[in-house]
């Protein structure tokens, strides 16, 4: 509870919390003193002296945007001293200002010029010299443009930089009234700037300004100003799109709400050009003659839902199946699990998550009961300990990173765990780099450490895990044969960095990881999640504020996908197809016969393309999914669309699988959607309409809609997406209480029971969600990988993501400032092997493994370990899933896209 | 990724200070010290981001925040004649003139003259305002300069035979 103080501002009595910013507070109150340096969201500058009050008992005037509220303070925030005094300091500030605007940026002075009238340049006290200060202008950032005849030196870049995203890139260079803010050596675009555009959003001047539209944008022009959830990674940021002419012109991070609070990254804010390119699909097409021609949309809906009946006819039900997606909405996905289930009578519904944190999720049910993170992002901030594993947060869920940045500006430790340098290794205390696929020895070792060391928490592991004292036993049993000697031979870390990770994160008051694509992504993927989870448990570092395992997640919509049950094995809200009481309980909403609901598991994504390759699958429905970039093993994924009798793309773009359609659907972006998204913390967030799509483009859910009716079968109408969410609220009882009402202004993370419950932001703080309500350990051994270099491939190539781009970049790529950023595929190689296979730093080099090839450029770079090579998968002319394999992990199905040997020749 | 051979040399100087913050102005002094052209070089400020894990921009800022480091090259001699009142009453103005004639150069920390010998700067107090009008060359101070001192002195320092 925080303590209550009264204090008074121009007589009027006020209640604020104790230690509350004077300003903030005064403002709150309908005091709106002046100020262009102060920002909620940063701490205190006091450098443009225009928030002076009295204050009574302390001499002169005072900043108020310095001053925290104590009990009893009197304030006088307007009189008529303090007005001229603030008439002065602005005509100061103007003195030094070029006041040219050109209307493409808020400018926060205007209204104060108006206010204290300082219009009129010959009746202001102090005449303009702003001209006889040196100016600079630094134009070499691909997003913005610097002039310091603009600038203030207010500080809320800097602070912007620093405080809120945590990297520091901007500084004030020269000194008194020449100063000025410089990135890098005086060069933004060779700064270790990456583009997030925060300084941009909270200039109050116009010194640093948008560099996109900026020939367009007019702020006198903009039709609405739409909030709605980012398009990019699973943050799920809140983002406020600046429309005119039906054209998304600018986006900023809204402030204030969670899980951003105002926070944006380069995709974020740069990466919207998609939604009004030229390229996007804006009529459905169908084969004729072998080639994909417009049609109408009656002829491509009577096309689909005959194909689908005949097949089913012709084949029975397992001959069909679908591709949900994790970039659409909620409502989406849930229309079409239940088309699947509902018109093809399977459950072979899945989606990419198989191939990112399914063996994660499935580790975690195993183990705890629920597939998602257990904590808040915020969280990330104020834990104690953080181990980020596999998982490049900064460049991949840049925000969250934001939250860690500042976690360690305040002292929080942070162990990276990681076969590849990433940029958090910066920040971090302790790094260790093991060789590829050997997490579970490292895993272990810890675990003998914490063991030998005497560090479990023995009250948690009797309460609170199925077996207790016993099942430890057993664990013991087994982590104790990885003795550091063992351990630093397999994985090549060395026994004290190893040591010391695992007594800090043992020790720590409380502890979270952070796991990624680097665990989930392999043969052995579950397995690794379940010896992450051994550790967790053993030191009882889960089931408390703060405290927990998280898998940030990739897409927008990748949890809110599988909540709503794009999955073969689940129903909404997690619930197995394989129980009956649940089928039947659907089947009385979806108003169908409970025999017609399949009780068999479904197919899941690998297994949906191996049977199309088998020709056991014959028809196919891909909504908003490109498995041609993003399957492994591209050649078995074309053969596996060729073998394919039909299939039905849905897209915005015509991507390298809808060339192998023999129906392509235009579908709507999510800026131009109604809805929901659950992102990484179980949030889930509203999505807006910010621009109106072409009349030939429609809804995902409508389309499927329409398919169904013309395939005579009733899947529900419904006259908006609030109907659908009603709906899914009944199916999923971990959604009961969320409605869009609710979630208006902020999210709500599941479970949510009733629309009086508040939501829930850390799981397992009372019970785990098994069926004992205890947590299960699995113990796991350390398997050697089937494929192993050779002297035909000594290589071990591991793939991965970068910041600028996403996924296959159908979206990114069609964004001129991500393009400048990054737009070319490499291959990281070690030094060492650089000069073994004689390869040039930025020499062209042919990647060869046993399932293909493809051409890049070296970079040589010790961010990978000697034997290793890194390659970015984005770029689908080099594409990196020609090289991995489709072998699957057993328990989850996922594919090792960490994995596979390569050789690399000169070209 | 690749170390060049200044790279190799920054860090040589780099690692005699332990990474802290309270190191940096200490390490760029022993790196300009180190530069025959008086002057922390691109790469030695990125060396220093990468030693004490800051960021360019705050290398930058420290640089020029401090009128003692340069940016620029400059020349073997940096000349910093006193701009003060005492020196200027005294008729450092006039000196400053003469000096720039000289040398055909504009005194300004980003110019050498063509010989590559001398930069001119002018600086604040050097504490000397007893034998008014002084000057700092490198770290010798010259002080009761007359016209006819500094070409004396200008002239040792050209045929190289003056211990500075």
């Amino acid at each position: 509870m925080s303590e209550y103080v009264t204090i008074q501002i121009n007589d009027k009595p006020i209640v604020a919390k104790k230690g509350d910013n004077l300003l903030k507070v005064a403002r709150e109150n309908g005091f709106e003193i002046p100020g262009l340096c102060y920002h909620p969201r940063l701490s205190p500058t006091g450098a443009c002296r225009l928030c002076v009050v009295k204050i009574a008992g302390v001499q002169g005037l005072v900043m108020s945007c310095t001053v925290q509220v104590t009990d009893g303070m009197n304030v006088i925030a307007f009189d008529e001293e303090l007005e001229r005094n603030r008439r002065h300091t602005l005509a100061y500030l103007l003195a030094e200002h070029n006041e040219e605007y050109d209307a493409t940026y808020v400018d926060e002075f205007k209204p104060l010029i108006e206010k204290y009238q300082l219009l009129n340049t010959k009746e202001r006290p102090i005449q303009s010299f702003w001209q006889n200060i040196p100016r600079v202008i630094d134009d070499t950032s691909p997003v913005l443009t610097y002039d310091s005849s603009k600038c203030i030196r207010c500080f809320r870049c800097i602070k912007a930089c620093e405080e809120l995203q945590g990297k520091g890139v901007l500084s004030f260079a020269d000194r008194g009234i020449q100063k000025y803010i410089v990135a890098g050596l005086a060069n933004w675009g060779d700064s270790e700037c990456d583009g997030c555009g925060e300084c941009i959003q909270l200039c109050p001047t116009g010194a640093i300004v948008e560099k996109p539209n900026r020939e367009v944008i007019d702020v006198n022009k903009i039709q609405r100003k739409v909030i709605t959830s980012c398009p990019y990674c699973g943050v799920g940021c809140q983002i406020e799109v600046w429309v005119q002419d039906n054209k998304i012109v600018r986006i900023n991070g809204v402030e204030d709400v969670s899980p951003n609070y105002g926070r944006l990254c380069v995709k974020g804010r740069f990466g919207y050009q998609y939604a009004n390119h030229k390229e996007r699909l804006t009529q459905p097409l169908v084969r004729k003659n072998g080639k994909l021609v417009p049609t109408t949309w009656e002829e491509a809906l009577t096309i689909v839902a005959q194909k689908f009946a005949e097949i089913k006819q012709k084949y029975g039900n397992k001959a069909l199946a679908g591709y949900s997606s994790a970039k659409c909405s909620n409502e989406d996905n849930y229309i079409f699990q239940k088309f699947i289930r509902i018109a093809f009578g399977n459950n072979n519904v899945d989606y990419c998550t198989r191939l990112c944190h399914a063996s994660t999720v499935a580790a975690m049910i195993r183990s705890l009961g629920d597939g998602a993170g257990s904590n808040s992002i915020e969280d990330f901030e104020t834990t104690d300990c953080l181990i980020v594993i596999g998982n490049n947060i900064i460049e991949t869920h840049p925000v969250t990173a934001t939250f860690i940045k500042r976690g360690k500006q305040k002292g929080q430790k942070i162990i990276v765990i990681d076969p590849k340098w990433t940029p958090l290794v910066k920040y971090a205390d302790i790094f260790l780099q093991p060789r590829l696929a050997t997490d579970v020895a490292l895993l272990n070792g810890m675990m003998y450490v914490i063991i030998k060391n005497d560090l479990i928490n023995k009250s948690f592991i009797e309460q609170r895990i199925e077996g207790g004292w016993e099942t430890f036993k057993q664990l013991e049993k087994v982590v104790m044969k990885y003795t550091p000697d063992i351990v630093e031979k397999i994985t090549g870390v060395p026994e004290k960095l190893f040591s010391e990770a695992a007594i800090m994160y043992a020790t720590a008051p409380t502890a979270m990881i952070a796991t990624g694509m680097g665990m989930s992504q392999q043969t052995v993927g579950t397995n690794n999640v379940f010896a992450l989870l051994n550790m967790c448990l053993i030191t009882g570092q889960i089931g408390r504020e703060r405290c927990g395992v998280n898998p940030p997640r990739g897409q927008n919509n990748v949890q809110g996908a599988t909540d709503v049950g794009a999955s073969p094995i689940m129903y909404p809200g997690y619930i197995p197809v394989t129980n009956e009481e649940i089928r039947k309980k659907v089947a009385d909403i979806w108003q169908v016969p409970f025999e017609q609901l399949d009780p068999n598991p479904g197919l899941t994504t690998l297994e949906i393309m191996d049977a199309a390759h088998e020709r056991k699958v014959k028809a196919m429905y891909i909504m908003g999914e490109n498995p041609v970039v993003t399957d492994p093993n591209q050649l078995h994924t074309i053969e596996a669309l060729q073998n394919l009798e039909f299939l039905i793309v849905q897209d915005i773009f015509m991507t390298e699988t809808a060339a192998y359609a023999h129906v392509v659907l235009p579908a709507t972006s999510l800026f131009e959607k109604d809805g929901t998204v659950v992102n990484s913390d179980r949030r889930v967030l509203r999505l807006r309409k910010a621009i109106v799509s072409d009349k030939n483009i429609w809804p995902d859910w409508k389309i499927i809609v329409e398919i169904a009716n013309r395939m005579s079968i009733n899947i529900g109408n419904y006259n908006n997406e609030e109907e659908i969410w009603n709906e899914i609220r009944q199916v999923a009882p971990i959604m009961s209480g969320i409605s869009y009402e609710r979630i208006d202004k902020q999210g709500i993370q599941w479970p949510c029971w009733h629309e009086q419950h508040p939501g829930t932001s850390t799981l397992y703080t009372e019970k785990f969600n098994t069926l004992t309500g205890k947590a299960k350990i699995y113990p796991v051994e350390y398997q050697e990988q089937s494929e192993k270099p050779s002297v035909e491939f000594p290589l071990v190539m591991n793939s991965g993501r970068i910041l600028y781009q996403y996924h296959s970049a159908t979206m990114t790529r069609k964004s001129e400032v991500l393009n400048t950023f990054a737009n070319e595929s490499y291959v990281l190689i070690h030094p060492e092997d650089a000069q073994k296979y004689n390869i040039s730093n930025h020499a062209k080099v042919k990647v060869v493994s046993p399932r293909g090839e493809l051409t890049t450029k070296a970079i040589i770079s010790d961010e990978v370990l000697p034997g290793e090579v890194f390659m970015p998968w984005h770029f689908h002319e080099a594409p990196v899933n020609a090289l991995t394999r489709n072998e699957k992990d057993p328990i989850s199905k996922i594919a090792p896209f960490k994995y596979s040997v390569v050789r690399i020749e000169l070209v | 990724m690749q170390n060049n051979k200044n790279d190799e040399n920054n860090f040589e100087i780099l690692n005699q200070f332990r990474p802290e913050r309270t190191e940096i102005l200490k390490a760029l002094h022993s790196l300009q010290n180190a530069n025959p052209q008086h002057y922390i070089s691109s790469d030695a400020m990125k060396a220093v981001a990468k030693y004490f894990n800051i960021t360019l921009g705050q290398v930058y800022g420290i640089v020029t925040y401090y009128s003692m480091f340069s940016t620029k090259p400059r020349g073997k001699y940096i000349i910093r004649l006193c701009k003060s009142p005492v020196c200027y009453m005294k008729g450092s103005f006039n000196l400053k003139n003469y000096l720039e004639e000289h040398l055909q150069l504009t005194a300004s920390t980003e110019n050498i003259s063509a010989d590559g010998l001398f930069t001119i700067e002018t600086t604040e107090c050097l504490g000397h305002c007893e034998q008014a009008p002084a000057m700092m060359v490198n770290n010798t101070i010259y002080s009761n300069l007359t016209r006819e001192k500094i070409d004396e002195i200008l002239h040792a320092l050209k045929t190289n035979n003056y211990e500075l």
